[in-house]
């Protein structure tokens, strides 16, 4: 008997989610962190939504927000001029890294000692964290602001989107360009997927895939609205996206085609995710909110309870809430 | 007519007073490293680690009690930008993170209850 899909609703901040990230599976289970312009970003439980804490400090809106790996550091990019470095373990700031103009994107290295940034100054930095004095290796290129930059191919290039409609493959150590990618409309999000080597790229209404490595296209999907994020399951059977028309996509990545369409948000969705072991992904509006949905609807998950029909009318179901409709944290 | 999915329960949104990282976490007990140098490292002995652990305790009773004896009087901020201020105390957050004063002397005029964040400051003195 086929189920409806209920969003876990994780409230808090106060303004547009704008970005989140996961962390990788730590002992602890796996992180997810949330940037808001309400300059607080925040670092959560990924399979529950629970709150963990928030990281005070910036002075402006949050653009960008990244975990490591572990889950013990985490990064943050803000409209203060400042990227931040924190310890995701105490909420204690680490590092603040002066730009000389907004920061949108923050990404670390596998190892975690290097932080790569980027943002309306239209160049990319490499920081050695353990040399945080020391100056950043800086990449120029892109003609205006850079949206995104993550590293790739084994933190051995560096792929990045901006507003000049370019995504840029770049090496490491030269700082060279090695291929550029033009569009006729702004990217509006960029993830990559090392396991496979995908690039999954947004713009307009469409979900692009490329081989990150050579940046040729795979294949593309038009959904019914423009889209602000994509994000492919790390099976890479299906892959969901929202935008601005407050849903959640689902679609096959084989067959091209829409699966199921949610919806929940009450404002445009601007990013959207797949947790690390698939189960769920989360998304954050413009409405202020974070919702985790399960990839398997009615499977026992997190906070989520697979509920046998008989079950739901015996004595024993007082632990269980069984929303009517909607629901709101 | 599909049946929604069943939750145990919502997810914990944040506490008002507090910005989180329970210290008595486990993720927080296992990974958080000492804080206390003579106990990290080489083995210096437990009286280094005894002496510094006084220390440590001794500067935090002081500054507590600092707190505590600045209540209700005036207090001379020393801020950043080169911005000195004046107010009547009245009392800290639990993390040390904002300071709740009451007529706050400023070049704009004076404000009657404001909220000072402490990452602002540079010092603050006060007469016993």
């Amino acid at each position: 008997m086929a189920m409806r899909q209920t969003p876990l609703t994780c409230s808090g901040h106060t303004r547009p989610v704008v970005d989140l990230a996961f962390s990788g599976i730590t002992p602890y289970g796996y992180f997810l962190i949330s940037a808001c312009k309400d300059g607080k970003p925040m670092l959560r439980q990924g399979d529950t939504g629970d709150w963990i804490g928030t990281f005070l400090g910036h002075k402006g809106a949050v653009w960008g927000a990244t975990l490591n790996k572990e889950a013990t550091k985490a990064a943050t990019a803000a409209a203060d001029f400042s990227a931040k470095v924190w310890d995701a373990v105490t909420g204690d700031e680490v590092l603040t890294l002066a730009h000389k103009h907004i920061v949108k994107s923050v990404n670390f290295t596998q190892d975690s000692n290097c932080l790569l940034t980027g943002g309306n100054d239209k160049l990319l930095r490499i920081y050695d964290l353990s040399k945080p004095e020391a100056e950043p290796q800086e990449i120029s290129g892109h003609t205006s602001a850079v949206k995104k930059a993550l590293w790739c191919n084994n933190d051995q290039q560096i792929l990045s989107a901006a507003d000049d409609r370019t995504i840029r493959l770049w090496d490491r150590n030269t700082g060279e360009a090695v291929k550029t990618l033009s569009f006729e409309a702004s990217v509006s999000s960029m993830e990559y997927i090392p396991d496979g080597e995908i690039l999954v790229i947004t713009y307009g209404r469409t979900i692009a895939f490329y081989k990150a490595h050579t940046l040729d296209p795979i294949k593309t999907v038009d959904a019914p609205a423009s889209i602000h994020s994509a994000s492919l399951h790390p099976d890479k059977d299906f892959f969901v996206a929202g935008g601005d028309d407050f849903k959640l996509y689902k679609y096959d990545y084989t067959t091209k085609e829409e699966m199921e369409s949610y919806k929940g948000h009450f404002g445009p969705v601007h990013c959207v995710r797949f947790s690390p072991d698939g189960e769920l992904y989360a998304s954050g509006s413009e409405d202020g909110t974070l919702r985790l949905w399960q990839t398997a609807v009615g499977k026992t998950y997190g906070l989520w309870k697979c509920v046998l029909p008989e079950e739901l009318s015996s004595e024993n179901s007082d632990a269980l809430y069984c929303p009517p409709a909607e629901i709101k944290a | 007519m599909k049946t929604p999915v069943s939750v145990l329960r919502l997810p914990r949104g944040p506490e008002p007073n507090s910005r989180g990282f329970d210290p008595n976490s486990p993720r927080y007990i296992a990974l958080c490293p000492t804080t206390i140098p003579a106990s990290s490292g080489n083995k210096a002995g437990s009286v280094t680690l005894e002496e510094e652990q006084r220390v440590r305790s001794e500067l935090r009773e002081r500054f507590l009690r600092t707190l505590l004896a600045m209540t209700s009087k005036p207090v001379h901020f020393s801020l950043y930008e080169k911005v000195q201020v004046q107010a009547k105390f009245g009392a800290s957050d639990i993390d040390i993170l904002n300071f709740q004063v009451s007529d706050l002397q400023t070049p704009l005029g004076v404000q009657k209850e404001a909220l000072l964040r402490c990452q602002d400051m540079i010092s603050f003195s006060f007469q016993l």
